[in-house]
């Protein structure tokens, strides 16, 4: 009588890992072009293949990841790691509601949970310069950027206003590399979102107050026409780990990058 | 208090030489020249700690100007400022989404007193896609305060700072990148009143300009986004007051009275253009330039540069609609930016004797463009009917073609060919019609057995149903028999002729 | 019941993230990251062993040039301001950012040359607890291609739950006075 209930339960994290998206591997770059202009490193930077998802992560995907980790679910997870907005959307800690539809990309998580979403399917958040790399791309071209077409239909997301509800998770258009929605849905995490050593006020670009970010000015950039990215860094330099948005979601990736994966 | 009792004896000088029976001596003898006494900058700026219970600041949204402060001594004063991303018209039919100070182009109005202590929140709203800050070029301290307010969506930020100059200065928002913050509307203005106050006034008001930059043409209907190229060449769609082309007009013109003392407060947030502010029918008695202490008099036309701000004080003795405009006239005509201040009251004939001025300036701006929207919705809805298009053809008629041809069709004997019974017009196809509006004509025409060699300027700034409207109007008015203009011909024959050098597309 | 109890070990197995005990930690506790610390006499400790004394915590590199040889000063700067009374009952630590060329041996050697007592913690920990505590606690950090990085420098006053209280980014060895008397508040 009790045997087939233990089954069930031995067998509900296999179901639920069935339910996240499909995961595609890309080349990488050994000398990829990045907007960040560091003082070290040429603005060129070695990425090496990685896989990634491709599509963000839905509200479906995080139920499941909540269901299975009670640690993590709104009003359990540590103040620390989560704010008081987290999942706020939702009906419940363990129910979305008419706000949250499955297929939405998941948004209001803090990086603390996105990482540890990623660390239960042993995988990781994308550093930016992955994020950056795969987002280079269009539907017939890796990279893109000197396309000012390309560069339009992006500010254009940024031309729409964001109470309108949020499109369904891998609805965009597939790019070169088969991956959706890097633009034009939410914006997303990346594990390094840390590194963007940028002033809070822009306007200083290269002005070296050395102490504050020891031995670096604050960040410049290469690239001032490239305003998706643009965008993308004040918005990352804004938060903090514990933060999320109504427009901030994530996806994973897998594999050898510069920060290397749990050990 | 120097700088009053030297202008107090100067003023009584200037009387005591007026009431005098004897010619009046060309400089005043009871006092030498004042010398010019500064205040002092920032040096001087600060007046010590606050004093009292801190005080909520009264926001007014434009065209509003909050009260004066009254205030005698340096106060604690909390401002609280939310940024709101939100879809607002910006032309009749044409949307644009703009990031606003409080929900408004520009933002709310800031009021405080040099020497006030300022605790500033800003507040960012959960649903705006971007982190906003704010830079107050009333601020001394880095960044004007962008550096410390720099606010994720759903956030709020709070900094400190002590006014320590007086003047009007504008405020944006400095989020990289700050050019489009700052086209998207992300601009107001912060009064810091000098420690007596500024000098009464009846009505104060508050103006400014900003040009913004679309991927679609001048008043191109629906949802606009912003076209960063056309920013970065400083090539704008609208020059605006208020962030709109109706903000200052018709129902919501600013009014006064005949007999009142009126003061604006103008900023320029930009991005890129310098204004040339003008008010046609009156001239500033005052003009605080760029915002600072000194003011000159009797002031026609002033630059406001972008980032910049002026106070202009002026008296009405005579009613009317008095039209503010950016007097780089383009903009004014062509691009939006012109308002309309009405003023009623009696009639002062010594003063002016003639009638209004509102035919001649506005054209097709006072009156309604009803007819027009009403076209442009039928259109959408495929339901456009040649009587809709005549209408509206009417109404554009009215400013643009009628300054020639006339509000009846007759043009000018000699000089400008009629349009009204012209065989001119029955003798050719809409296409060949269409190619004369477009393109302009130039070189001598008979038309109805006179002949005419004048220059038709290409009026391609009109949009593709404009144009068939116009067309349309002309067609089945006086005594005229023609077609309909369809919008569909006039793309055609837009896309198929070029256009002159400098014309528009 | 049996099968009862199998199934909730069998639940407990699954789930990814272990279930600690938290509740006698407060809920805005660093030390609920769960994470492996070493130190530089190579003993092991989990952040929450840390509870019971305020801490001053900051993030470093042994090989760092620039500002972490100021880290250590101010940190002294804060210790010479302090009674002896108060001295007792503060604890430092040290946590690299840069686990994977500070040893414990390299750790050991900065403890040494800078003569740090036995109040004095170096740690290392594994590259993704790294990120983490860098993001409790707020501090911003980027490898550099040589090797170095580039990061904020703040030291943080915990109390003795682990929660943050306040934090000073002026360093030297005159520290902040005002993060001084915050820091004998904590400890008074």
């Amino acid at each position: 009588m009790r045997t087939p209930l233990i089954a069930m339960l031995a067998m509900a994290p296999a179901l639920g890992f069935a339910a996240e998206g499909a995961w595609v591997t890309l080349p990488g770059e050994p000398e990829f072009a990045t907007v960040l202009a560091y003082e070290d490193s040429q603005s060129r930077v070695a990425i090496a293949p990685f896989e990634l998802m491709t599509r963000p992560v839905t509200n479906a995907d995080f139920l499941g990841f909540v269901t299975r980790h009670p640690d993590w679910r709104r009003g359990s997870a540590a103040p620390v790691f989560v704010s008081g907005e987290y999942l706020a959307h939702w009906s419940g800690p363990l129910s979305l509601g008419a706000a949250a539809l499955p297929e939405q990309p998941a948004t209001q998580i803090s990086w603390f949970a996105a990482s540890a979403y990623c660390e239960a399917l042993g995988a990781r958040l994308p550093t930016w310069s992955e994020w950056e790399y795969a987002a280079a791309a269009d539907a017939t071209r890796a990279d893109a950027r000197q396309d000012p077409a390309w560069r339009e239909t992006i500010l254009a997301w940024y031309s729409k206003p964001s109470g309108e509800a949020l499109a369904l998770a891998g609805s965009g258009a597939a790019d070169v590399h088969g991956i959706r929605d890097l633009h034009g849905l939410v914006w997303e995490w990346v594990d390094d979102y840390a590194a963007m050593l940028v002033s809070a006020d822009n306007r200083d670009q290269g002005d070296a107050d050395l102490l504050k970010f020891c031995g670096a000015g604050a960040l410049s950039t290469n690239d001032r026409e490239n305003y998706a990215v643009l965008m993308r860094i004040a918005m990352l330099s804004a938060l903090e780990a514990v933060d999320s948005t109504r427009n901030l979601g994530f996806r994973c990736a897998r594999g050898l990058s510069r920060a290397k994966d749990p050990s | 208090m120097k700088r009053h009792s030297v202008s107090l004896l100067f003023a009584i000088s200037l009387l005591l030489g007026a009431c005098s029976e004897r010619a009046r001596d060309p400089e005043p003898a009871a006092v030498a020249t004042p010398t010019v006494v500064d205040t002092g900058g920032s040096a001087k700026g600060d007046f010590g700690p606050p004093q009292g219970e801190p005080i909520n600041a009264v926001l007014t949204s434009p065209p509003n100007v909050p009260p004066a402060t009254g205030r005698k001594a340096p106060a604690k004063v909390i401002v609280t400022l939310e940024v709101i991303e939100k879809e607002l018209p910006i032309a009749e039919g044409t949307t644009y989404t703009f990031w606003t100070f409080g929900g408004t182009v520009p933002g709310s109005f800031i009021r405080v007193r040099q020497g006030d202590t300022v605790e500033f929140h800003l507040n960012n709203h959960p649903d705006s896609k971007m982190p906003h800050n704010i830079d107050l070029h009333g601020v001394t301290g880095p960044g004007g305060g962008a550096a410390s307010s720099f606010t994720a969506p759903g956030h709020s930020s709070q900094f400190t700072f002590k006014a320590l100059n007086q003047g009007l200065f504008v405020y944006h928002c400095a989020t990289a990148p700050v050019g489009m913050h700052v086209a998207n509307g992300m601009y107001g203005l912060i009064l810091v009143e000098p420690p007596e106050g500024m000098p009464p006034v009846d009505k104060e008001f508050y103006v400014m300009q900003g040009d913004f930059y679309t991927v679609g043409k001048f008043r191109e209907k629906g949802l606009q986004a912003f076209d960063m190229q056309k920013a970065i060449d400083e090539n704008a769609t609208y020059v605006l007051f208020n962030g709109s082309e109706n903000a200052l007009t018709g129902d919501n013109a600013i009014k006064a009275s005949v007999g009142d003392s009126v003061r604006l407060y103008v900023g320029n947030g930009g991005p890129n253009l310098v204004s040339s502010f003008h008010l046609i029918g009156e001239i500033f008695d005052k003009v605080w330039y760029e915002g600072g202490t000194r003011y000159q008099e009797n002031v026609q036309t002033t630059l406001v540069p972008a980032g910049g701000a002026m106070i202009a004080d002026f008296r009405l003795e005579v009613p009317g609609s008095y039209v503010l405009v950016d007097h780089s006239i383009f903009r004014a005509f062509n691009k939006g930016a012109l308002g309309i201040l009405k003023v009623d009251g009696p009639e002062n004939k010594d003063i002016y004797s003639g009638k209004e001025v509102d035919s001649a300036y506005l054209g097709d701006k006072a009156g309604s463009m009803a007819a027009v929207a009403e076209a442009a919705q039928s259109k959408a809805a495929g339901t456009l009917t040649p009587e809709q298009q005549s209408k509206a053809g009417q109404a554009l008629y009215a400013g643009t073609c009628s300054v020639c041809h006339q509000d009846n069709g007759a043009g000018l004997a000699g000089v400008f060919p009629p349009l009204a019974k012209s065989d001119y017009l029955t003798a050719r196809s809409n296409q060949e019609l269409i190619a004369v509006v477009l393109n302009g004509l130039t070189g001598p025409v008979k038309v109805n057995g006179q002949d005419y060699n004048s220059v038709m300027p290409p009026m391609s700034q009109l949009t593709d149903d404009e144009i068939a409207n116009i067309l349309t109007y002309v067609h089945t008015s006086w005594g005229n028999t023609g077609a309909a203009v369809s919008k569909e011909e006039v793309t055609a024959v837009r896309a198929s002729t070029t256009r002159a050098e400098g014309a528009a597309h | 019941m049996k099968s009862f109890i199998v199934s909730v070990c069998l639940l407990a197995f699954f789930a990814h993230t272990p279930i600690f005990a938290s509740e006698a930690l407060p809920a805005d506790s660093i030390y609920q990251l769960q994470a492996s610390f070493q130190d530089q006499q190579d003993r092991s400790f989990q952040l929450a062993e840390r509870r019971g004394r305020p801490q001053l915590v900051a993030m470093f590199y042994t090989s760092c040039k620039y500002v972490c040889p100021l880290i250590i000063d101010s940190v002294k700067g804060v210790e010479h301001g302090l009674t002896a009374a108060e001295r007792e009952g503060l604890d430092f630590l040290l946590v690299s950012i840069d686990p994977a060329r500070d040893d414990v041996a390299a750790l050991a050697s900065v403890a040494k040359k800078r003569k740090l007592d036995a109040h004095w913690t170096l740690a290392r920990t594994d590259e993704r607890a790294v990120r983490k505590l860098a993001a409790l606690l707020g501090v911003r950090y980027r490898a550099l291609e040589d090797g170095e990085f580039n990061h904020t420098s703040t030291l943080y006053l915990l109390d003795a739950q682990g929660r943050k209280l306040t934090s000073s980014s002026k360093l030297g060895t005159v520290p902040d006075p005002e993060f001084v008397a915050k820091v004998r508040a904590a400890l008074n």
